[in-house]
């Protein structure tokens, strides 16, 4: 009886808070594999900081984003996969390449904010390569310029699938 | 069997005979060939002696004046041999390969057979005379091959200095010592001593045993007195290193059992507290010096000073034993000491030939200058990587099945009545551990520096693999490092014996059954061979699952370096970064001192044009000891040259004065 209760309790989680909602972008294939633990890296690849400022409060005690098992990890290797602020930059284009290429197969590449969609104000500016999806394969997209905490974490849970 | 004694005599004096006189070609070849046979023969004798437990004497009235030359080799001197000729046949194997460093010189190549000689025949000195002409013939051609390569480097001949003060100085603390027992005795003959050692008076019995072990342990290395051993091992050549810090320290230990089990037949219980003080010591100091070194040859020597540490720290624990009643743990700890320092040897030696190779191979024995060269030399990285896991003392190498021993002994010595062996025994056990870990710390740190990454310089990036035979004298004592360290069973009987014979303790000794060790008397056991077929098995089936696991082709993409364009080995760690926090911890030590230059560019002082940082660290002996002395030496020397100042008359009047003494003195 113990010993079920146990392993029981080992496969359910506990969730305390609000399900992500009707905003949340589902990615089925996705979830289903992080099953509540997503490790991103985070890459600027030319970003004004608009979005990292928005990244930060997301990861902030007021949104939290790390009860919903959503971590930002230092080095590619522990990740699931990266998460790209910013037009690409020529400067940037290939160390964003080498950190895809780092990460364990398959990377998810989340594009945060109006510029790493679609180069935003940036877009025609001599030192910009392209969007994040001219470099990389990009799983999903979060709009906004920025984009508001609550629709990050929206979004990452949906990708986290908690 | 005194035949083939006196054969390894005169085959290793042919083969010096051979390096002065032959041409230079035919030099090495004739000299290495000689002095293998002398190690062989030497190895025959041993074997045998071990093997039946007999004595093998010569004597001749000839050779020295006065007291002739006497050999005698009991089962305690024949493990010292065959460790000498174990080691002393692959370092010459190697030396054929070897060149540079002012080795094949025909003085060299005259001087090494004679030390390879020294080293197998000391052990069967059966006399005070006979001991102290080998001891000091050991000394002087060691000296002489560390000073090999004296014209070229400066720290050679500091190197050399220090050695030669050291090692005379020691050598006089054991004349004085052994001349006091011989002359008390009656006799100077080593079994003469032995039977009226028992009966001279307690301070004459200590003064010798304290002069004698400051004697050896300057020998051996041990704290304080080691000063010279990571200068000359750093300097010598690969092979004269080896020979040095893995058969000529042995004979430290050697004197040290020799003097206080064979003649003294032990004593009273603060001697071997002295013992297992200086080698608490030893190891500790050798282990946390070797742990922060950058030099590899620097990095071994000090290492040899922490593994001479144990053996002392397991020697002054059988003497402790042995002094307050329980010979089964005082058998068992000499036991771990004598297979310490066979084991020692053959990791050392293994170790101090590889990084032989390394500095012919690169030019450089400065871990920072090296790096990757674990895909460039193969054969050699693989074999500095078993020799350091012996001396990290990893379980399936030998280091571990020594060490592990020394342990069972000291802590089955802990519920003692006694309280010295109370107090004594945790710390040991304490000294031990940190030690150990210490090692382990030096083994990542010099094969993770040194074999990993990538080159760090361009003589790094162009090593190439060194010459056969290096590989196969060193490779030949690696194999022995996995040999013993799965079956140490095979040599223990034989250390046993030696154990037995110079303490005379009838306790029952370490038994191998069959694949596994029983200690008596501790219950405990350890099954080394069934250890590594654990091992084996484990690896084997976690490879078999993860090819079950992980289908598919693996992907091989760059390292990760934060994704920048360009990286060089001046991101790596290096050996001083890596042992920095180490440094930091235990900078009461260690002293270290840290000196940054900047050079500004002249228009700006926005702008710098070159940094340089001066880092080292500081023995505290030396510091605190050797350099005082040294001052106050100096000072002295200065004064004293003012008596003599050229003046006849002056010279005259000490003349009378002198003779004026002598008449008064003799009347």
């Amino acid at each position: 009886m113990r010993l079920r209760t146990l392993l029981r309790h080992t496969r359910i989680r506990a969730v305390t808070v609000e399900p992500p909602g009707p905003g949340a972008p589902a990615v089925e294939e996705s979830a289903g594999r992080n099953r509540g633990s997503l490790q991103l890296r985070h890459v600027d690849a030319g970003s004004c900081n608009g979005c990292e400022m928005e990244i930060t409060s997301a990861f902030s005690p007021v949104y939290d984003a790390e009860r919903f098992g959503i971590r930002l990890e230092a080095s590619p290797r522990h990740c699931d996969g990266l998460l790209v602020t910013g037009p690409v930059t020529r400067n940037m284009a290939d160390p964003l390449r080498k950190t895809h290429a780092a990460v364990p197969e398959p990377a998810v590449v989340v594009a945060l904010g109006d510029c790493a969609r679609d180069c935003g104000v940036f877009r025609g500016a001599y030192g910009v390569e392209g969007a994040v999806g001219d470099v990389l394969p990009v799983d999903l997209e979060i709009p906004g310029c920025p984009p508001h905490p609550a629709a990050i974490v929206r979004a990452l849970r949906g990708l986290a699938g908690t | 069997m005194a035949a083939l004694l006196v054969a390894t005599a005169v085959v290793g004096l042919a083969a010096a005979v051979a390096g002065a006189a032959a041409g230079p070609r035919l030099r090495t070849p004739l000299t290495v060939g000689l002095t293998v046979a002398a190690c062989a023969t030497g190895f025959a004798v041993a074997a045998r002696v071990l093997a039946t437990g007999g004595v093998v004497r010569f004597h001749t009235d000839h050779l020295l004046p006065l007291a002739g030359l006497t050999l005698r080799l009991d089962r305690f001197g024949a493990l010292f041999v065959a460790v000498s000729a174990v080691v002393g046949v692959c370092a010459l194997v190697f030396r054929l390969g070897y060149d540079g460093h002012g080795l094949s010189s025909r003085t060299a190549s005259a001087v090494l057979p004679l030390f390879v000689t020294t080293l197998l025949l000391v052990p069967a000195a059966a006399d005070v005379t006979t001991f102290l002409f080998l001891w000091e013939s050991m000394a002087v051609t060691s000296l002489l091959l560390v000073l090999a390569d004296h014209r070229r480097r400066a720290e050679v001949q500091s190197a050399g200095q220090w050695y030669a003060v050291m090692t005379q100085a020691g050598a006089a603390a054991i004349l004085v010592g052994l001349v006091l027992l011989a002359t008390r005795s009656g006799g100077q003959s080593f079994t003469v001593i032995a039977a009226a050692a028992p009966h001279l008076a307690p301070w004459i019995r200590s003064a010798a045993f304290l002069l004698v072990v400051a004697g050896f342990a300057s020998k051996a290395g041990a704290v304080p007195l080691h000063v010279w051993l990571p200068r000359a091992h750093a300097e010598a050549s690969g092979p004269v290193s080896a020979l040095m810090s893995a058969a000529m320290v042995n004979l430290g230990i050697y004197g040290i059992l020799r003097v206080g089990f064979g003649m003294l037949r032990g004593g009273p219980a603060w001697w071997w507290l002295v013992v297992m003080a200086v080698g608490a010591l030893s190891a500790l100091f050798g282990a946390l010096h070797s742990a922060t070194a950058s030099d590899l040859k620097r990095l071994l020597a000090h290492s040899t000073t922490d593994n001479v540490g144990l053996v002392l720290l397991g020697v002054g624990a059988s003497g402790l034993f042995a002094s307050t009643g329980h010979p089964s743990l005082a058998l068992l700890a000499l036991v771990a000491a004598l297979l310490h320092v066979a084991f020692h040897a053959v990791f050392k030696g293994c170790l101090f030939l590889a990084a032989g190779s390394i500095q012919q191979a690169t030019g450089t024995r400065d871990l920072d200058a090296l790096g990757g060269l674990l895909h460039r030399m193969p054969v050699t990285g693989t074999i500095f990587l078993i020799g350091g896991a012996g001396m990290a003392a990893l379980p399936v190498f030998c280091g571990f099945v020594s060490e592990w021993l020394l342990l069972q002994s000291m802590l089955h010595g802990l519920p003692a009545a006694d309280p010295a062996v109370a107090v004594a025994m945790p710390v040991g056990v304490g000294v031990l551990a940190l030690t150990g870990g210490l090692a382990a710390f030096t083994f990542v740190k010099a094969a993770g520096i040194g074999l990993l990454g990538l080159p760090r310089t361009e003589a790094a990036a162009q090593a190439r693999e060194v010459r056969a035979s290096m590989s196969v004298g060193a490779g030949a004592l690696a194999m022995l490092c996995v040999l013993l360290g799965v079956a140490p069973f095979t040599v223990i009987p034989a250390v046993a014996g030696a154990a037995r014979t110079v303490s005379g303790i009838r306790a029952p000794a370490p038994l191998s059954r069959g694949w596994q060790l029983d200690l008596p008397g501790v219950h405990s056991v350890l099954a080394p061979g069934l250890l590594a077929a654990a091992l084996a098995l484990t690896v084997g089936a976690v490879a078999l699952v993860r090819r079950r696991l992980e289908p598919g082709p693996v992907r091989v993409v760059e390292a990760w370096g934060c994704g920048r364009e360009l990286q060089t080995a001046n991101m790596e760690y290096t050996a001083t970064s890596f042992g920095e926090p180490l440094t930091r911890v235990f900078d009461d030590v260690l002293q270290p001192s840290h000196d940054v230059d900047v050079n500004h560019v002249a228009e700006s002082r926005y702008y710098v044009e070159a940094a340089t940082v001066h880092l080292s660290l500081d023995d505290a002996f030396e510091r605190r000891l050797y350099d005082p002395a040294n001052r106050s030496l100096r000072r002295w020397g200065a004064a004293a040259r003012t008596v003599p100042n050229g003046s006849i008359h002056r010279y005259l009047a000490f003349g009378m004065v002198a003779l004026v003494l002598v008449l008064v003195v003799v009347a």
